[in-house]
């Protein structure tokens, strides 16, 4: 279908037909462009992925086994750190859908001017470097001489004010409430960017047949952004599961690894207990929960649009 | 004018304050991590969000620190190396696969978007192994391959996205003079994809800039650190003294947030011009 041949250029001779001109690049020299990304790929994403298998359950001088699979199951931390990384995917992205895309709405179809400076101001939070946050926060939260300290002391309710950090039940959650803050801003970009791609005839025809306000917002605008909601429920799944900074800065997975989740539960097994072994297998869980998490996200998404009138259409060709 | 009347300007109003406010809480731990660090000794405790009685002297007393200015350097010089390398990567792959028919290329691309799925503490692991044995610890290609292996997958998407959008006439002038493969990327595709080069380069200098679970295991020696594990470093020496632990956070916080300020007009607009899927 095309003039790519083995030689280096397409002949000029062809230009009278109207087989358009393409650049005669050989698969050889084709190849060479996909190298430098391809090299990186397998070096630093597919080998980690077959060595993190292999160390999971090679032994020194045993058969390969699935006993550390088995040591995994019945260890109690890991459970807990798998329950957690499942909480920090559902509740960062719960949040941070039902936070930034009403406030993405706002700022799109609410407000006559401003738009950039909000979207700005509420990026901001994304662009500030992890480490920095969770020591900001971790004094936020400090007792005694924090922010919220403060609040609580302001609002004549300093005696009961709870060791956020400290407390097994609220650990967690205090962190992922962190994280939540940090991203909002991402989702509410992407959805901005989704609402401005939309094709603006359609919700203008939307709102001639009577869809205004909420309505036009839940019955129009919500589905038509599906693969908006799509693309960010996948990064914010693989976002959440490899938070690592603010957990290892603020909680070390504490108190007694109330708030591990598996990546502090591989760098604590691989790096603190030089168990490397282990974290492999740690490792190698991470990697198939991410995948079912995102297959399952898939199928929940496929399912919900069989049931939608329309499909998102994009209003400016590529 | 789909408006009822005399309800849209409150409700335009309303939607103001929601958004302040939402702003306002954005932007509240920045503020109070600057107050602190501009907050003398007797003040540095307080509850408060602003103190009073700003001073400058913490920021004398860190910029003069020999070490933090090395951590500063460092981390300026990985984040260019990923940008610069990172862009070569993805400009090379997305103009294969875009316009020279690869074989194998849906295959290619397909590998390469998998990484998307793969949260990187799964591979963290073998890639310091590897490292190791490489001897390319506590080294800057040590963490500029990751890094940049890292952010192909992302860049593809968007340059892929912007090529495939460029129209074929636009090449053929130069193909006509006769021109190669590489002089129609250089000449033509890559000066007309400048938008979406522009979003990759900025998503990977925040991403390197902000990098830490992969500099804390492979830049474990003092000279080598990076800017995130400077909060980390200085943690400890400066507990008791928040006002000066605080304005190296700010020091390494404003680079960024002054970094997407400029650059944030367009980003966006590359955003959304470009071949972004949502």
């Amino acid at each position: 279908m095309s003039l790519v041949a083995g030689g280096t250029m397409s002949p000029p001779a062809r230009r009278s037909r109207p087989a358009r001109l393409r650049i005669g690049a050989s698969q050889v020299e084709a190849w060479a462009y996909v190298l430098p990304a391809l090299g990186l790929f397998l070096l630093f994403e597919l080998y980690p992925i077959l060595a993190n298998l292999w160390a999971s359950v090679s032994h020194p001088h045993a058969a390969p086994s699935i006993a550390r699979y088995a040591e995994a199951a019945s260890d109690p931390v890991f459970w807990v750190a798998v329950r957690n990384s499942v909480v920090w995917v559902v509740v960062s992205i719960a949040l941070e859908i039902a936070i930034g895309f009403p406030l993405a709405v706002l700022i799109e179809l609410a407000i006559p001017r401003g738009r950039a400076w909000f979207r700005t101001l509420l990026f901001l939070p994304m662009v500030v470097t992890p480490s920095v946050i969770a020591l900001v926060f971790t004094t936020i939260y400090a007792p005694d001489y924090g922010l919220l300290y403060g609040l609580f002391q302001a609002l004549g309710l300093a005696n009961s004010f709870p060791a956020v950090l400290g407390e097994p039940a609220f650990a967690t959650y205090a962190v992922i409430v962190v994280n939540v803050w940090q991203w909002c801003g991402f989702f509410v970009l992407m959805y901005c960017v989704g609402i401005a791609q939309l094709d603006a005839e359609i919700l203008d025809a939307a709102s001639i047949d009577g869809a205004v306000g909420l309505a036009r917002v839940r019955y129009v605008l919500w589905p038509m952004l599906r693969s908006t909601h799509v693309s960010l429920i996948v990064l914010g799944t693989i976002q959440a599961l490899q938070q690592f900074p603010l957990i290892y800065l603020m909680t070390q997975g504490g108190p007694a690894n109330a708030s591990q989740t598996l990546a502090t539960y591989i760098f604590q097994t691989g790096f603190d207990e030089n168990r490397m072994g282990f974290a492999s297998t740690v490792a190698v869980v991470l990697f198939v929960l991410s995948l079912v998490l995102v297959a399952v996200e898939y199928a929940i998404a496929d399912n919900w649009l069989a049931r939608l009138p329309l499909a998102r259409t994009r209003g400016r060709a590529a | 004018m789909t408006h009822a009347g005399s309800r849209a300007p409150s409700r335009m109003l309303i939607a103001y304050a929601v958004l302040a406010g939402a702003c306002a809480i954005s932007l509240l731990p920045t503020i109070y991590m600057i107050d602190i660090s501009l907050r003398n000794s007797a003040d540095s405790f307080a509850p408060v969000l602003i103190a009073g009685h700003p001073t400058l002297r913490n920021y004398a007393a860190v910029l003069s620190h020999a070490r933090f200015l090395r951590f500063f350097l460092n981390s300026a010089l990985i984040a260019a190396l990923t940008v610069l390398a990172t862009l070569v990567c993805v400009t090379s792959l997305a103009y294969a696969l875009s316009r020279l028919k690869v074989r194998g290329g849906a295959i290619v691309l397909l590998v390469i978007m998998s990484a998307l799925l793969l949260p990187l503490a799964s591979l963290l692991i073998p890639i310091t192994v590897l490292l190791r044995t490489l001897h390319l610890t506590n080294s800057y290609l040590g963490l500029v391959g990751p890094e940049t292996s890292l952010g192909i997958a992302f860049g593809t998407v968007i340059v892929k996205g912007a090529m495939d959008g460029v129209p074929l006439e636009l090449e053929e002038a130069a193909l006509l003079d006769g021109a190669s493969s590489l002089a129609v990327l250089l000449r033509v595709m890559a000066p007309l994809c400048r938008p979406a080069l522009l979003v990759v380069a900025v998503w990977q200098f925040l991403f390197s800039w902000n990098e830490f679970f992969l500099a804390l295991v492979i830049m474990s020696r003092n000279a080598m650190k990076t800017l995130p594990l400077a909060p980390l470093f200085f943690e400890g020496p400066y507990m008791a003294n928040p006002g000066k632990l605080f304005a190296i956070l700010t020091l390494i916080g404003v680079v960024p947030m002054l970094f997407y300020a400029v650059l944030q007009r367009w980003f966006v607009s590359g955003l959304m011009d470009g071949g972004v899927k949502g």
